[in-house]
């Protein structure tokens, strides 16, 4: 097992140093850079300045050389400070790492207790009115643009019936408890939940239907259990397998469900900033965003291949080691 | 048997496949839905004559304008035609999606193919790339692609400052993130497919690879590759119109309706029908695409449930 | 299951009838702006959110008030040639400069307690002075050849350039030498390490009526008084300004109590406010104030369409910008004539006027050779279509609205306009100051009262690769005229001279059109009825400013 996980750590690490090249140069592409932005708002900066600032900065060397540079400080750990705030990246991304984590594992946990019934449900009695009715209800939830479903709430909720924020973070300094920042949570949360709630309800039917075809299931009705036993107890934890697959796989989804989310609501998530610095080019921010945007995908998916050992014990590690 | 996997456009094969199709009455009504919305996408400049109209006409003397005669969805914030418009966006809509679709199922299955066939370590290193780039949070990084200095990559200046170039941009980083699905599917294809005996015997015979991927693997894993361009359509119509709604896709004066819900936004208390019709169309199209794929799934692939 | 759901609903239903919570207290206010500031340091960051927050936080020695007219606030008194603080002054190259002395206020004290001094005058001197530490405001520093402190509040400094506005140094942002010199000590490091960015809530990097109390990165900024302020108490006991950059978002939380107070330098739309005072005009006042961006379009001279002129003028005349004016922005945002905004003292009505004429545009363009239409659209004798292309930064939904009506007014008048938009670190960082656009580019320019076109309308100040695109003439517009009334209106003081030289500039400018003037913006302040004192400035210098007038009743 400490092999397997030591491989799997090791290979979600190159992942990470190759996508840290691959950003880097990407982000390097973007067009001008900081400074000449800031000659373009400041009147009173001339040319010469800002050939001065580059050299400052090191934006006048070869992209190898910048990339070696920032990733020999990057491991003693420096990741550099963000242009736009002006404050060391990590400062100002881990509380928004945290905002978002909030975001996304309450949306998360909703969808997911939400589409197992849901789906399992539908699977139990397939072509029936209920399967049918939530079958609809994944396809429009897959199909609708999430902007355009924040926008719907937004116009319901906040516009006409003014029962909730449009958008924001709650009181400042989390004053007033956890309930003031609730009202600021509910539609973020609902948009973001909607999505997936569809998807993976489409997964928990796909894979409880499967699961209730093998022998074993088909066995237990014959034997003569009730159908809640069997739905229950066999086939309910065979179709938990492939769940866990498919939303660890989901999780680069859910980031990108956020960054959309977050800005329309103007939530200071990771998303929203990801999104901000890339526009602003902050150069080491976005990088750094990006990053751990992506190490939450690799972490996502670290932690349902244990999940998955975990839930069947048929699969040991070893075996995975060798997937 | 043979003969039949090698030929799939069989006759009895095609009517198989349209009797199960029509049992499907949601991806029957969803086709005629799309071929309409695309027929009239397609004759948009037809209709903006019969109309009498200029999709591009401004009339500030006709802003936010409620529905009539002369504009069947009224005018939207520059006094300018509402459905008029909506035709132009779904040219640009269904033209992202369909190319970008087409052009990943094309890059997901030579690469799947390759991978495949081959097998080994060529197959190994493609599939960890395919990998790597599940794994990557893709709507930040199509943000990235998207602020792209096409100059900074070579690109002629004059190429690069066309009005158009934000259309092809777009298509062409939506196609190198959504090869993946394809890719992975025809790999798996291929795999059961090189064992088998026709394949077999076309490499006795010394047929080269490229002939036998062409000629006898391609055909027999078509079916997956239909079926998931045809899902992954809606997709990319989804993606196209959340980068135009950030302001990185199609750029104005070229209506998308993405872009189109964009503008409106600013403007929800005022005019909310502007965010409406736009947001529905996309959803309704999506809606059919992701239909019809599962149509055609059940229809090509009727062990398959439905899903 | 099917109970258990039913639970489910009820709890989300309650979470969301929880009410808005209870509105703000009178001794508080929350303003809300769409950013947030780029770092606090006034000298290293230049953002409109920043100058809001410092405008309750600093004074500065010199300012534009509300009725455009230059004050003292930091200082004592503004110098003059009349008592002798202001003299003639020579450098050590023989060119011609001026001697100013300044004093600061004596009561002035940073929020520490420890006297604002000359001490922390030369500091900020000798740190805009070192080029590694980033200061923004280079120009100025340039220009300050010598400070010297003559006691513990005057100082005198050298001007290596001699102007009629020497007793205004707006832009001179003193910071405290007891704070900021350890963090100066390497000039590269300053801007990381500086205090405001570091410890942005250190009492003593203040001397306005607020202090910061709180920063909450990206979200808000909390401002208590500062008790060794030395003018009168402000009234309200704390000022939280808040970012939310959605804008419908900012909106909805005004509406909903969380904000009080939408601020015009930094918040909603034109056309959303507009919007907004229709539906909720009743509970709040809504102020639109013009003020000094003005809104034109830079014609690329060098494009052989654009030299003629009356193909300049055919597209002034083309383009309806009275309907712009009136039915975009209901009248709030006035044409303008040329880039002196009617409030500016310097500013005169005499000068050529382009009304919107498509017939008389249609002449002219005739005369200027395009006759051949086809299509719709004019050809020259070459066969040419006559086809430009216009430029903006795209993402802004007010410009792109624009850009499409002129594209619709031009075409009727037979042009062909293209417009091609990039988003604005391209279109400003390369396409304007490299002077790349074809024929139009699209932008606003923002000022403080008074200012002189130097930068912008002289011959010597068009970008080009020799001069390392230095300069801010992108159209390349050269004009002997022009160039003389520029360098004359800067040292010439006299009232006589003074009005003559700005009229030769905003006739000449009207008559030539290097540029299209579009329009002046306005910003909307959208306040609470309860709140009174607020007055717009409509220029750079924030109405925070005179924040002690402030008060709720």
């Amino acid at each position: 097992m400490l092999t397997y996980l030591a491989r799997r750590l090791l290979g979600t690490l190159i992942v990470l140093a190759v996508m840290s090249f691959v950003i880097f140069s990407l982000i390097g592409l973007m067009p001008g850079d900081p400074i000449d932005i800031m000659i373009a708002s400041n009147p009173d900066l001339t040319p010469a300045d800002g050939v001065r600032l580059k050299k400052l900065y090191g934006l006048d060397l070869p992209i190898g050389e910048r990339y070696w540079n920032w990733l020999t400080a990057a491991l003693g750990g420096d990741l550099g400070y963000s242009r736009t705030f002006n404050r060391p990246v990590l400062e100002i991304l881990l509380p928004r790492l945290g905002n978002t984590i909030t975001l996304l594992g309450i949306a998360s946990l909703i969808a997911i207790a939400v589409a197992l019934p849901l789906g399992f449900a539908a699977a139990v009695r397939p072509h029936s009115k209920t399967d049918n009715s939530i079958n609809m209800f994944c396809f429009a939830g897959i199909s609708v643009p999430p902007f355009f479903l924040a926008i719907l709430l937004i116009i319901l909720f906040a516009v006409t019936l003014g029962v909730l924020p449009a958008g924001g973070m709650g009181p400042v300094g989390g004053e007033g408890g956890v309930f003031a920042r609730l009202e600021f949570l509910v539609l973020p949360v609902l948009t973001l939940t909607i999505a997936s709630l569809a998807a993976y309800t489409r997964f928990a039917r796909a894979s409880m239907m499967e699961a209730m075809r093998q022998d074993y299931v088909r066995t237990a009705y014959a034997k003569g259990l009730a159908v809640r036993r069997v739905v229950v107890g066999h086939a309910m934890r065979n179709a938990l397998l492939p769940l866990v697959t498919i939303v660890a796989l989901d999780f680069g989804a859910l980031v990108s469900g956020a960054l959309i989310t977050e800005t329309m609501f103007g939530y200071l998530g990771m998303g929203k900033l990801l999104f901000d610095s890339i526009l602003a080019n902050d150069f080491n921010l976005a990088l750094v965003g990006l990053l751990f945007a992506t190490l939450l995908v690799l972490v996502g998916n670290f932690l349902a291949d244990i999940a998955y050992a975990a839930i069947d014990p048929r699969i040991s590690f070893k075996s995975l080691a060798n997937k | 048997m043979t003969v039949l996997a090698e030929h799939p456009t069989d006759l009895a094969a095609r009517q198989l496949f349209w009797r199960r199709f029509r049992q499907h009455r949601l991806a029957v009504f969803s086709a005629a839905l799309l071929a309409f919305i695309a027929a009239m996408a397609l004759l948009a400049p037809v209709i903006e004559s019969a109309m009498g109209l200029d999709a591009t006409r401004v009339d500030l003397f006709n802003q936010y304008a409620l529905p009539d005669a002369t504009h069947w969805l009224g005018t939207d914030e520059a006094g300018r035609d509402v459905f008029l418009r909506l035709l132009y966006g779904g040219r640009i809509s269904l033209l992202v999606g369909l190319v970008a679709a087409i052009a990943a199922a094309v890059m997901g299955t030579t690469i799947g193919l390759f991978a495949g066939y081959f097998g080994g370590r060529l197959d190994a290193f493609l599939m960890r790339t395919t990998d790597g780039v599940i794994a990557l949070p893709v709507l930040p990084l199509l943000i990235v692609l998207a602020a792209v200095d096409l100059e900074k990559v070579g690109v002629p200046a004059t190429v690069a400052e066309s009005e158009v170039v934000s259309l092809y941009r777009i298509m062409f980083i939506i196609a190198i993130v959504g090869w993946t699905t394809v890719a992975r599917l025809v790999r798996s294809a291929t795999l059961s497919v090189r064992t088998r005996e026709f394949v077999r015997a076309a490499e006795a015979m010394g047929a080269r690879p490229w002939r036998i991927m062409a000629r006898h693997i391609l055909p027999n894993v078509v079916s997956p590759i239909i079926v998931a361009t045809t899902l992954s359509v809606g997709g990319i119509i989804l993606l196209e119109s959340v980068l135009s709604f950030l302001g990185l896709g199609i750029q104005p004066p070229t209506p998308s309706w993405g872009n189109m819900l964009s503008n409106a936004q600013e403007l929800i208390t005022r005019a909310p029908q502007l965010a409406i019709y736009p947001g529905l169309m996309i959803f309704v199209t999506v809606i059919a695409f992701n239909f019809l794929g599962d149509g055609l799934q059940d229809a090509l692939d009727p062990r398959a449930s439905r899903r | 299951m099917l109970r258990w759901a039913r639970r489910v609903a009820v709890v989300a239903m309650v979470a969301m009838l929880i009410p808005a919570a209870a509105k703000a207290a009178k001794d508080e206010l929350v303003i809300g702006i769409s950013q947030f500031p780029t770092g606090f340091h006034p000298n290293l960051s230049s953002h409109v959110a920043l100058s809001l927050i410092h405008g309750m936080t600093r004074r500065p020695l010199t300012v534009f008030d509300a009725d455009w007219k230059l004050i003292c606030l930091l200082c004592a008194k503004l110098p003059s040639r009349q008592d002798g603080t202001i003299r003639d002054w020579q450098t050590d190259e023989g060119k011609p400069g001026l001697e100013v002395d300044y004093a600061i206020r004596g009561d002035a004290v940073w929020g520490d307690g420890t006297p604002v001094t000359t001490k922390d005058v030369l500091f900020t001197w000798k740190i805009g002075r070192i080029p590694e530490a980033g200061i923004n405001n280079q120009e100025l520093y340039r220009r300050m050849e010598k400070v010297i402190a003559l006691d513990d509040k005057r100082f005198t400094i050298q001007w290596n350039k001699r102007t009629c506005d020497a007793e205004a140094i707006n832009g001179f942002e003193i910071v405290p030498s007891h704070l900021e010199a350890a963090a100066a000590a390497d000039p590269a490091q300053y801007r990381s390490r500086n205090a405001y960015d570091t410890d942005p809530t250190n009492p003593g990097l203040y001397h306005g009526p607020y202090r910061i109390t709180r920063v909450e990165p990206g979200a808000s900024v909390t401002l208590e008084p500062n008790p060794t302020w030395w003018g009168q108490q402000p009234h309200f006991k704390r000022i939280v300004v808040r970012t939310i950059e959605n804008t419908a978002a900012l909106e909805a939380n005004l509406l909903s109590g969380e904000v009080d107070y939408i601020a015009g330098e930094d918040g909603i739309s034109l056309d959303q406010a507009l919007t907004f005072e229709r539906r909720h005009g009743d509970d709040y006042n809504v102020v639109f104030k013009p003020g000094l961006f003005y809104e034109h379009i830079d014609l690329m001279l060098d494009n052989p369409v654009l030299t003629d002129l009356r193909v300049r003028r055919a597209l002034l005349h083309a383009i309806d910008r009275e309907a712009i004016s009136a039915r975009l922005f209901e009248g709030k945002q006035p044409v303008a004539d040329t880039f002196v905004h009617p409030l500016d003292s310097v500013h005169i009505d005499e000068v050529r006027k382009y009304p919107f004429d498509t017939a008389l545009a249609k002449q002219l363009l005739d005369e200027a050779g395009w006759t051949d239409i086809r299509g719709g659209i004019r050809h020259n004798a070459a066969g040419e279509p006559l086809r430009l292309e216009i430029m903006t930064t795209s993402g802004n939904r007010v410009r792109e609205l624009v850009e499409q009506v002129i594209q619709s007014n031009l075409r009727d008048a037979g042009v062909d306009l293209r417009i091609r938009n990039e988003p604005a670190r391209v279109f400003f960082g390369r396409t304007v100051q490299r002077r790349q656009f074809d024929a139009m580019a699209m932008f606003a320019w923002f000022s403080s009262p008074n200012n002189i076109p130097r930068s912008n309308l002289h011959s010597m100040e068009i970008p080009t690769e020799k001069n390392g695109w230095s300069g801010q003439n992108y159209t390349g517009y050269a004009s002997p005229t022009m160039d003389e009334a520029i360098d004359k209106v800067e040292v010439e003081c006299g009232a006589a001279e003074q009005a003559k030289w700005w009229r030769t500039i905003q006739t000449e400018y009207a008559e030539n059109l290097p540029v299209l003037p579009l329009y002046f913006r306005a910003n909307a302040f959208i306040m609470p009825k309860w709140l009174s004192g607020v007055t717009p400035t409509g220029h750079q210098y924030p109405s925070t400013l005179w924040i002690e007038n402030w008060t709720a009743q």
